[in-house]
């Protein structure tokens, strides 16, 4: 019996375990939380057994299991496929999530349904579970779609803040856009390769893979919110603060790009839809960093960062990387998700207080947090020998050297830049300077949960990116050799940045706020994009179904055509015809007349 | 078949003769006892057994509606307990004896093999309905909606008994499991046309079809709970089961006849989840959201592909567990409430947790999430359509988008946000409340584990 599978398959039991014990008593035990969370870290270092494995002979694996059904040829079953990606990023998921879930008992203490959280986290992570590992397309969809209506669930866990359903709505909506174009990939594979198993897709011929392509580009715009799709994001921050370190930083948000990376050798000779994801991924990547600038939200800055970075991702992709976009994405779930717990952590310090131009001088009064806050920034900025730098740096050196888009390479590297820009703003007004915040709060992040927590992330945060981009060999080779100025640009323009924001920072810090200027507006209004798109989509949308569905056709058209008109003509050549005038002493005379005819007629006939 | 046709007949005298506390329950009970029978069914042997008599017969295709018809009746007498607690004990006999009725009439038109006896039994479903409605509906409307769904649905299917006429004169019989080997291919000719149109709007008007569905809002926001459950869960599912029996007789016409009612049905669909959205009551958003899931029905039957036949089936069923679920929580809704307007129970979740997760799994069900069988369904739909057009994909993606949203949004506004005040001294969920959510979400949830028992013949 190998190992591997059976590794695999007891790290996915034990996380369903607390599920099952959620009909029990134990569910109502206030040790609740205790138990998913040392479940989580089992499966963790379950899984990193046969990660393990992996790593040292390269092994991968499929497992098929139970028989689901065969619609006519297309046989569907359940099935794992443990490869490359599904084995690294487990453990990276489950590691996170590990931590976030400590993160969570000290955040959500409070929480009466404490429990409930724990359990809808737990059910996040198996489907998110089945995302990775889904060898089917049918299975995969159970992922995608389980995730998407778990962050519903848990962006709404604040139910009665109508902010909090709306945003909620706002991710199902933008994310079931997205699925569109997933059951069209669907719809297209079954019919045209009679299979939904990912080998069987990738081994099929066809010459023209751009309908599905296109329809899981726009299932990844969704679920990892590229432009067009994004806005759903950073209204997702309304949730709690370990929601978006797990969903909307590390999992949930990546998987659209996990998509992407699943289906690369369909998308590895098509041009076009390799040029598509590049300008996509570029302007996502530049506009959200632009948004990110301008916000005083912590949170929003760091959603923004993120959707930034998903975009970097998408440019990864586009250039026909996809394993080094796969190592983004799991180099980044660790400085992020970091990233979220210390805004989370500052957040709960200071009274629920999320913006930064009322915090200042943290770094005296939580010296722990601060750490973790510049170090996660260094890390996202891509400082060298911090985590993100194993991965960025290749990513902007593959597309400095790549024969690609110079327009798309151009915007990535000024996004890039602002990266540095918008990390020093955080770090500006949230740790340094004077203190603006009531001085009648009493800090304290000195809480286990919270420190280890954030702890083993920061230890992910220096040394993942090494342990990982030197234990896996990347599969597609990047460029060696460059030019040093090549070599040196992504360095270059992330210093810039960074002295760039300093500079600004410090001269502007005093200044009066004048009237703002319109690239201010356009950056803090989100590039007007939530103006128009929220405003006139629904208020059109809404108006037609009212107005014209409801209104015209269903109340007026469709019930005057067939049963008003009917019952009115009825009537008026009833009223018409009939000779019911309400004469009584004529109709008495004529039924006296006939009664007497026939009479008359019937005696005298025969 | 008499052996689940007696029974249920048996049911009326047990009702009449049971003492007065035990209606409710002994009529359950046997209710469910006749279900179980039912079940046996859905195993289909594939060698003429289930050819019962020169009457009946079952399929694929329909021993899930059979099983789907019996499993609602004690549903139905769950749901309407509270309805009906301040009738006399003779109304309330009377209003169990027709829906006992109205499950013999639906088990022998599902059962029937003779094309004129379907014929007669799909008449005589409306007799009983429609004394449901008119007599114990809630509001003076109800009168109204009697007759309109008595018209519609009438006209539509009286061509249809001038076309089984024709039918039988020419070939000589009209049972279901001769005439598919004896049937010839119709000539395309005007009169053909009209057999067609004849044959097809009974069916179309009972799914009903958009531009003809005015009947269903006005009978389902009319209809008391038990109606408008079985409204939703069976009597429509005649229309797709009536369409996919004719079909085999009207072949070469349907090529080119189905392009205007599946145009209809594909403008419809979005039209009429888009009426969603700007729904304020509860019941009438329900009843759109069917005519938007039979829409695609239609589409499906139109298309006549195996994979099309296949989503038509599994849409129907999940659909009539999922619509009368829903109809179920609205109507636990409207005996707290006392209203149908949404914004009226806002934020339930509050008081009633678990009637919560009940209305998410409902909603969830709604919008199809996989792995339930309303997306194998819908899955089905949507690819016989892509196959059929590339196109369709950019309606049935609007379709889907709509459908989660307003799921949603019913899901939101009944549960989510603050309370409002004047729900505060409502009653909790009672234990058969619950019950009867379960006993609608446990089908749905083993389908999904072995979903090619509701596949149908096709399969």
């Amino acid at each position: 019996m190998n190992m591997f599978s059976s590794c695999m398959i007891t790290a996915l039991v034990i996380l369903t375990l607390p599920i099952i014990m959620s009909s029990t008593k134990l569910y109502k035990n206030k040790l609740y939380p205790y138990y998913v969370k040392t479940a989580t870290s089992y499966a963790f270092m379950i899984s990193m057994i046969p990660t393990m494995m992996f790593i040292y002979s390269g092994q991968e694996m499929i497992i098929s299991n139970w028989h689901w059904m065969t619609i006519q040829t297309m046989k569907l079953s359940m099935s794992f496929k443990l490869d490359y990606f599904s084995m690294i990023f487990v453990p990276v998921a489950l590691f996170v999530t590990w931590s976030i879930m400590e993160f969570s008992m000290w955040y959500m203490h409070s929480d009466p349904y404490i429990n409930r959280f724990f359990k809808y986290l737990l059910l996040f992570l198996i489907t998110m579970m089945v995302l990775v590992t889904a060898n089917n397309m049918f299975q995969l969809f159970i992922g995608w779609e389980g995730v998407g209506i778990m962050s519903f669930l848990l962006i709404g866990w604040w139910y009665g803040r109508t902010d909090a359903n709306t945003a909620a709505l706002q991710a199902v909506l933008y994310n079931r856009i997205g699925d569109v174009g997933f059951i069209m990939a669907m719809a297209w594979f079954q019919l045209n390769l009679n299979t939904w198993d990912l080998q069987q897709i990738f081994i099929t011929t066809n010459d023209n893979f751009n309908l599905p392509l296109l329809g899981l580009l726009l299932a990844a715009t969704g679920k990892s919110a590229q432009f067009g799709l994004h806005p759903w994001l950073p209204s997702a921050m309304e949730g709690p603060t370990p929601v978006s370190a797990l969903l909307h930083s590390s999992t949930m948000v990546v998987a659209g790009v996990f998509l992407l990376i699943r289906f690369h050798p369909l998308m590895e000779h098509n041009q076009t839809i390799q040029t598509l994801t590049l300008c996509l991924g570029a302007i996502t990547t530049l506009l959200t960093a632009i948004c990110a600038l301008t916000q005083n939200d912590i949170k929003k800055i760091v959603a923004f960062s993120t959707s930034s970075q998903l975009g970097l991702m998408m440019v990864t992709i586009g250039i026909n990387q996809p394993y080094l976009a796969f190592l983004h994405i799991c180099t980044h779930a660790f400085f992020k998700a970091m990233l979220f717990m210390c805004s989370g952590s500052i957040i709960h310090s200071l009274n629920d207080e999320q913006d930064i131009r009322k915090m200042g001088g943290l770094f005296k009064v939580l010296p722990f947090t601060t750490t973790s806050l510049i170090i996660g920034s260094l890390a996202l900025t891509g400082m060298p020998f911090l985590t993100g730098f194993y991965s960025k740096d290749l990513i902007i050196e593959s597309a400095n050297t790549s024969n690609t888009n110079a327009w798309a390479l151009l915007i990535t590297l000024v996004a890039t830049s602002l990266t540095a820009a918008y990390s020093t703003r955080i770090m500006f007004f949230a740790l340094l300077g004077q203190p603006r915040f009531s001085p009648m709060i009493l800090i304290n992040e000195n809480n286990p949960l919270l420190i280890n927590s954030i702890k083993r992330l920061l230890i992910g945060s220096v040394f993942a990116g090494y342990i990982i981009s030197h234990s896996i060999t990347p599969t597609t080779i990047p460029q060696m050799t460059m030019p040093h100025y090549l070599k040196m640009t992504a360095l270059a323009v992330t210093i810039l940045g960074f002295i760039l924001a300093l500079e600004l920072n410090l001269t502007t810090q005093g200044l009066k706020f004048n009237y703002p200027s319109n690239y201010f507006k356009f950056s803090s209004l989100l590039g007007y994009y939530p103006t128009i798109m929220h405003r006139l989509t629904p208020k059109t949308s809404l108006t037609i179904s009212q107005k014209s569905a409801s209104m015209l056709l269903d109340s007026i058209w469709l019930e005057n055509i067939l049963p008003k008109s009917i019952s009115y003509f009825q009537m008026k050549s009833s009223t018409l015809i009939s000779n019911q005038k309400g004469l009584i002493k004529l109709y008495f005379l004529s039924f006296m007349l006939t009664m007497i005819l026939s009479l008359l007629i019937l005696n005298y006939h025969g | 078949m008499l052996k689940i046709i007696i029974p249920t007949i048996m049911l009326i005298p047990l009702t009449w003769m049971s003492k007065p506390n035990m209606i409710w329950i002994n009529t359950t009970t046997y209710g469910l006892l006749i279900s179980l029978i039912s079940l046996f069914y859905l195993n289909q042997p594939n060698d003429n057994t289930l050819n019962s008599s020169l009457m009946f017969f079952s399929d694929s295709l329909s021993a899930p509606l059979l099983a789907l018809t019996t499993w609602l009746l004690p549903l139905m007498l769950m749901a309407s307990q509270h309805h009906l607690s301040k009738e006399p004990l003779t109304r309330k006999k009377l209003y169990i004896s027709m829906l006992i009725l109205l499950q013999l009439f639906l088990i022998m038109t599902f059962t029937a093999s003779e094309l004129i006896f379907f014929y007669i039994l799909f008449e005589a479903t409306l007799i009983p309905t429609l004394i449901i409605i008119t007599r114990w509906g809630n509001q003076t409307e109800r009168l109204n909606a009697g007759l309109y769904f008595l018209f519609y649905t009438l006209m539509g299917s009286l061509p249809l008994l001038v076309a089984l006429l024709y039918i039988h004169n020419f070939m000589g019989s009209l049972n279901f499991l001769m005439i598919q080997y004896w049937i010839q291919p119709l000539p395309n000719s005007w009169s053909n046309i009209f057999l067609w149109l004849a044959c097809m709007m009974a069916f179309m008007v009972k799914m009903p079809l958009y531009g003809l569905h005015l009947w269903l809002p006005k009978a389902h926001v009319e209809a008391p709970i038990a109606g408008s459950m079985v409204l939703a869960a069976v009597l429509l599912k005649l229309g797709g089961y009536g369409m996919m029996r004719i079909t085999t007789l009207l072949n070469p016409l349907t090529n080119f006849m189905a392009y205007p009612f599946m145009m209809l049905s594909l403008w419809g669909m979005i039209m009429t989840s888009s009426i969603c959205l700007r729904q304020t009551d509860l019941k009438s958003l329900i009843a759109y959201s069917s005519v938007s899931h039979m829409a695609l029905v239609i589409v499906a039957v139109l298309i006549q592909t195996p994979c099309s036949y296949m989503g038509a089936t599994a849409l129907m069923i999940a659909h009539g567990l999922t619509s009368s679920m829903l109809f179920c929580l609205a109507n636990s809704n409207y005996e707290r409430i006392h209203s149908r307007t949404m914004i009226l129970a806002r934020g339930l979740q509050t008081l009633l947790p678990l009637m919560a997760a009940w209305w998410l799994l409902a909603s969830l069900t709604n919008l199809a999430l996989p792995p339930t069988i309303n997306l194998i369904g819908e899955l089905f739909v949507v690819m016989s359509s892509f196959s059929w057009s590339n196109i369709t994909i950019i309606l049935m993606g609007i379709n889907i988008t709509i459908t989660a949203l307003y799921s949603l949004y019913m899901l939101i506004t009944t549960q989510r946000g603050k309370y409002s005040h004047h729900i505060k001294n409502i009653k909790p969920s009672f234990t058969r409340e619950n019950a009867l959510m379960t006993l609608h979400l446990l089908p749905l949830l083993l389908l999904s584990l072995n979903p090619k028992i509701i596949l149908g013949p096709i399969y």
